[in-house]
């Protein structure tokens, strides 16, 4: 399964992403968007999915403001840029 | 890796036959780009489309308070010009030292498309899909756009 992602950047002035995945990005995880590093904090199906492709969409904080004392799991994997 | 394992993977070619995967590799070229350097610029004339095999890209718009986006692996860039012959409606820049892209011309897509039309429903059906994905996506957040 591909996992198709949107990834949405909450609050703040930074941009988001769309990139394919190989594992299911799950709360806690890591991923790069462009040259910054976000914690995922939600994930939802955006549409059904469809062949070999599920549609998510991700809403993801930088970690710099999860850092800050938001609420986080603390062993999120590493999802860097491809 | 093969280049048709890495298009199996790529949404815009899900449904083609494998025989019709090999006509489509053979058309394009890959392409590769280190950080900050430019697939294309907003304004220009669009004679291909890309499909992103790895690293990442940045989605820049000329406008004022429009962020930009970021697009990774097997996203396509560069269709919106193939559809409706516009110029670019952004600049795409590379954002990675190993950002690899799959770019085939306007000219010979639409060529294979109307040698077999079977190929180019697949593609135009798809292509619309990425379209209303991206159009979802915008609609869902703020900070997004495509």
């Amino acid at each position: 399964m591909i996992y198709k992602v949107s990834y949405v950047v909450i609050g703040g002035d930074y941009p988001g992403g769309i990139k394919n995945e190989y594992e299911r990005p799950e709360p806690g995880d890591v991923v790069q968007i462009g040259r910054v590093k976000f914690r995922v904090m939600e994930v939802h199906e955006i549409i059904p999915p469809r062949d070999d492709f599920q549609f998510l969409h991700a809403t993801v904080k930088p970690l710099h403001d999860v850092a800050a004392g938001e609420t986080a799991k603390p062993a999120g994997k590493d999802k860097l840029s491809d | 890796m093969e280049l048709v394992q890495i298009l199996r993977s790529v949404e815009l070619f899900q449904g083609l036959s494998a025989p019709q995967f090999e006509r489509l590799a053979s058309l394009g070229q890959r392409l590769s780009f280190g950080t900050d350097e430019e697939v294309f610029h907003q304004g220009s004339v669009g004679d291909r489309m890309y499909v992103i095999v790895g690293g990442q890209v940045e989605i820049h718009f000329d406008q004022a308070g429009v962020p930009p986006l970021y697009l990774g692996s097997g996203q396509i860039v560069g269709e919106m010009a193939l559809l409706d012959q516009g110029t670019r409606s952004a600049t795409v820049i590379s954002v990675a030292d190993d950002t690899e892209v799959y770019s085939i011309t306007n000219t010979d897509l639409m060529a294979l498309c109307q040698q077999d039309t079977a190929i180019g429903f697949i593609l135009m059906r798809n292509m619309a899909l990425d379209l209303s994905f991206k159009l979802r996506v915008k609609n869902l957040g703020p900070t997004t756009t495509g």
